[in-house]
């Protein structure tokens, strides 16, 4: 029994009225004369008992008549009393999080939910109405056998899905029948990183059951990444692992192992490969399976080629020529045609890395240049202060001296690093134009130890071959559309165009993007690192994480299946309780109406 | 016109409003004595009284012949009997005879609707009082000597049994004496009447009796010893033996201060099973040692309880 109006319950303490009457009462009222006293005392004395059990029974039927008129305004609600249970409308969710594949005692957690969860529904009766809700949120609803059916077919996510959509979904399909009892029937691991949020579904009432005892332990891949994402041909790949101790690895690239080792715990592992794959190649980092197998692969996506051919122009600066030498050296690029590094005024053809001219008299002869080359931009007024610049990768850059770059209509282009408001590298199509000469007076990037590598990201990366890039993405995470793609490739092979929006798949993996017949990025689906995190909430905790109008935890899965319609199943006692205490002061006054005839 | 309408039939709390303890005394045995029937009783000193005309069914041997033969008319003679009794009429006067239901009122009036009756009760005292005013002009019309005892918890006056002139007036001024002591003791007064009898008499004790039953009865044990006739008229108000208010109190004893907290409506039924009980009590113990009683409630007229002593008065020598 629970009660909508808690706090009337204190009118309870109105019982201490008739109590202290009772208590009292022989301490109280007027001094009257009454010589036949005598007389009263010897009648006392003869009839206390008869007395004592009239005003006894007087006193109890005010008592109870009292607290059963507070039960009534604190609005109690409980399973009557009868078998049945009333029609039902009930949501059951089942938490089919990466966390419910986890096999306890040799069976993975999900189909004990989902045995559960077919109990339930197998104490349906046709008045009731059932859906099914997964933790990504989706309704599946119908008849009993249907309902079976969907449950049957439910698989693990590879991710930890959506609890508060959910839940959120289960509170509106049972609410929108129009049934009395209404419920929502929670079944999960209680895992603290998916319940981290405390979720709240205000107006309804959620029957819980959490999995008791400790998590099984876990050991995960918890990062697998390709540094940089485009070899040329050489890179390497960085890994992490979640393990209590020391845990063998072993690496893929276009399903073909490349690198095995042994890693210590939360150590991270870095291996430098030079495959000879091209193009974008899927990879995986893995571990020996363990109770929970979904997180002991981890995938990644690389671009590998040749190293890009570089010319750098005498108008680039004699630090640009000294910087793509070290990088010709270590081998991510070569002497070749296919990227020039020049100075604005010299720009002859694309893809370049292009600078302002040292010279500012030049700067005619640079806008004219970048006209001839197609590119929507110019330079524009001089600026002799020193500011400071902003950007990724750019902490600590200064700039002396610079040029506004004025965009040309129709310009599209992405701003790489700006000083104060105004735009200093911009990026577009197989061009980077920078703002100022790269030369120490003009600009400190040149000296940092920052620039080489920022220099060959941008010569290997942003100049090479096709725009794309990989994307790390949750599983059935909805994305904005990248416009360099119009398609994506399923594990099959099969190519799906894109909407309006880029709809990840729920599966772990990689998917290729594709632009006409050729892969020109790819799609990284990995569940959530912290999804291997099994650690869980008690029943009690995970009851104060979810705000209902009631929670009713359920001590075991069999108990979870009996509750789930009696506990919605619950009507009203204000009405009983008013009449059980009407009756009861009928009682009282048939007592002392009793007396009174008696007098008669 | 009091007299005529039979004032030992009225209602007493009327009545007595009406005038003072002697005059009301007078109407009332007047009226008590106009519905006597009487039958006088033949004794050694019998003395003539008057004449009235016969009547069918009178004694023929009453028939003034001599009349009869002189005027043509038929008359007989009246005789009034001269007797030496002496009576002693021994009243409570303490505390608890000054109280009437009137007092319970505060407590929200009586269940039985007779509030504005409780309004006009007398006190016990003052009906005791009425009673035994006409009670002695009743014996003295008798020309019996009578006498009287007030008592508290001590012997407030002591008037010796006289038949003679003036008895009357000393009864009253004593009645007219402030008593309610505290307490009541009967034995003493009972002791003290049958001194100043000083041989075979008539007691008659008017008191509620909220005493010690076996101070009572060694008393009278010993009058009855002495050869007295004893007549107990037992005072109660009405609200005295049916308990009829309704309230929660502290009931207190003047006499006592034993005080009783009690709800009336939760013991009523109870307290009237026990005044019963009391009641029998008294009734029992008086009968066996050959003792009238008689209940006397406060709002009862005067003549019932003048009857019933009367009738003692009768079987009197």
């Amino acid at each position: 029994m629970s009660f909508l109006a808690p706090l009337y319950l204190l009118l309870g303490g109105a019982v201490a009225v008739p109590l202290l009457i009772h208590l009292l009462r022989r301490k109280m009222g007027a001094r009257v004369d009454f010589p036949a006293a005598r007389y009263l005392a010897r009648a006392e004395k003869d009839h206390s008992r008869t007395l004592k059990i009239r005003n006894l029974l007087l006193m109890l039927l005010r008592v109870v008549a009292l607290l059963l008129i507070a039960l009534a305004a604190a609005r109690p609600v409980a399973q009557w009393v009868g078998a049945g249970h009333a029609p039902t409308a009930i949501a059951i969710v089942i938490d089919n999080s990466l966390s419910s594949s986890a096999v306890v005692n040799g069976r993975p957690l999900l189909d004990g939910f989902k045995a559960m969860a077919r109990d339930v529904v197998s104490h349906a009766t046709s008045a009731d109405r059932v859906w099914l809700v997964d933790m990504d949120g989706r309704v599946r609803g119908g008849t009993p056998a249907t309902v079976k059916d969907e449950i049957d077919r439910l698989e693990a996510i590879p991710g930890k899905g959506d609890p508060k959509a959910a839940l959120a979904r289960a509170a509106s399909v049972v609410r929108g029948v129009g049934l009395d009892a209404r419920q929502i029937a929670l079944v999960t691991d209680g895992q603290r990183t998916e319940w981290q949020d405390a979720q709240s579904v205000p107006d309804a009432q959620v029957l819980l059951y959490a999995t008791p005892g400790p998590p099984p332990t876990n050991r995960a891949v918890t990062l697998a990444e390709a540094r940089p994402v485009r070899w040329t041909p050489r890179g390497s790949v960085a890994a992490r692992f979640l393990s209590k101790d020391s845990t063998t690895f072993r690496m893929t690239l276009g399903g073909r192992t490349f690198a095995r080792g042994t890693a210590a715990p939360n150590e991270e592992v870095v291996v430098h490969a030079a495959p000879p794959e091209r193009g974008w190649v899927a990879g995986t980092v893995e571990l020996e399976p363990d109770e929970l197998a979904g997180d002991n692969i981890r995938h990644f996506a690389v671009w590998i080629g040749p190293a890009p051919g570089v010319t750098v122009a005498p108008s680039a600066g004699q630090f640009v020529k000294e910087a793509v030498d070290v990088l010709k050296t270590s081998g991510r690029i070569a002497q070749g045609n296919d990227i020039t590094v020049v100075g604005a005024d010299d720009v002859s053809s694309l893809p370049a890395l292009i600078t302002a001219p040292t010279d500012p008299v030049r700067i005619g002869a640079a806008n004219r240049s970048l006209e001839r080359a197609g590119i929507p931009w110019r330079f524009g007024s001089r600026h002799e202060d020193q500011s400071l610049v902003r950007g990724t990768g750019f902490d600590g850059v200064t700039v002396n001296a610079h040029y506004d770059l004025v965009a040309a209509s129709g310009a599209v282009a992405e701003t790489l690093a700006v000083v104060g408001r105004d735009a200093w590298i911009v990026a577009g199509p197989k061009y980077v134009l920078i703002g100022s000469p790269l030369v120490p007076e003009a600009t400190n990037l040149p000296v940092r130890a920052a620039f080489v590598p920022w220099l060959g990201g941008i010569l290997t990366e942003r100049l090479v071959g096709e725009p794309g890039q990989a994307i790390d993405a949750d599983p059935g995470a909805h994305l904005p559309r990248p416009r360099w793609a119009d398609a994506i490739e399923g594990s099959d092979g099969r190519r799906t165009p894109l909407g309006e929006s880029l709809d990840v798949p729920s599966r772990a993996g990689t998917y290729f993007l594709t632009r006409g017949d050729r892969r020109v990025g790819a799609v990284v689906v990995n569940p959530p690192a912290e999804e291997s995190i099994l650690d869980r909430y008690t029943a009690a905790e995970l009851k104060s994480r979810i705000r209902t109008e009631r929670t009713v935890v359920a001590p075991d899965a069999a108990s979870w299946s009996s509750l789930a319609f009696r506990a919605a199943a619950r009507r009203s006692l204000v009405e009983p309780a008013l009449l059980l205490a009407l009756m009861l002061l009928v009682v009282e006054a048939f007592v002392i109406g009793s007396r009174v005839r008696r007098l008669a | 016109m009091v007299s005529a309408l039979r004032a030992d039939l009225f209602d007493p709390a009327s009545l007595v409003a009406l005038g003072r303890i002697e005059i009301v005394a007078r109407w009332i045995v007047d009226g008590f004595m106009s519905g006597l029937h009487r039958s006088p009783r033949k004794g050694f000193s019998v003395e003539f009284a008057e004449y009235r005309p016969y009547q069918p069914g009178d004694d023929l041997r009453y028939i003034d012949w001599k009349i009869a033969e002189r005027s043509d008319r038929w008359v007989v003679r009246q005789y009034e009997e001269e007797t030496n009794l002496r009576a002693s009429i021994v009243l409570d006067v303490s505390k608890s005879m000054a109280w009437s239901g009137t007092q319970l009122r505060s407590l929200g009036g009586s269940a039985s609707g007779d509030t504005a009756v409780a309004t006009d009760r007398l006190t016990k005292l003052a009906y005791a009082e009425q009673l035994t005013a006409a009670l002695v002009l009743l014996l003295l019309k008798q020309r019996d000597a009578v006498g009287l005892v007030r008592f508290d918890e001590r012997v407030r006056s002591s008037i010796p049994p006289r038949a003679r002139n003036g008895q009357w007036r000393r009864i009253i001024s004593a009645l007219e004496e402030p008593g309610t002591g505290k307490a009541s003791s009967a034995p003493t007064a009972l002791r003290e009447a049958s001194r100043l009898l000083t041989r075979r008499g008539l007691i008659v004790l008017i008191s509620d009796l909220l005493m010690d039953q076996p101070d009572v009865e060694s008393a009278m044990r010993a009058l009855r010893a002495a050869g007295h006739d004893i007549t107990v008229l037992h005072v109660m108000d009405p609200a005295e033996r049916d308990f009829v208010s309704s309230g929660e109190a502290l009931f207190v004893d003047p006499e006592s201060d034993l005080t009783i907290p009690a709800s009336a409506s939760d013991v009523r039924v109870a307290y009237r099973n026990t005044v019963q009980e009391v009641i029998a009590e008294w009734r029992a113990l008086f009968g066996s040692l050959g003792i009238g009683y008689e209940v006397v409630s406060t709002d009862a007229p005067f003549g019932v309880p003048l009857r019933r002593a009367f009738a003692a008065r009768q079987q009197m020598p």
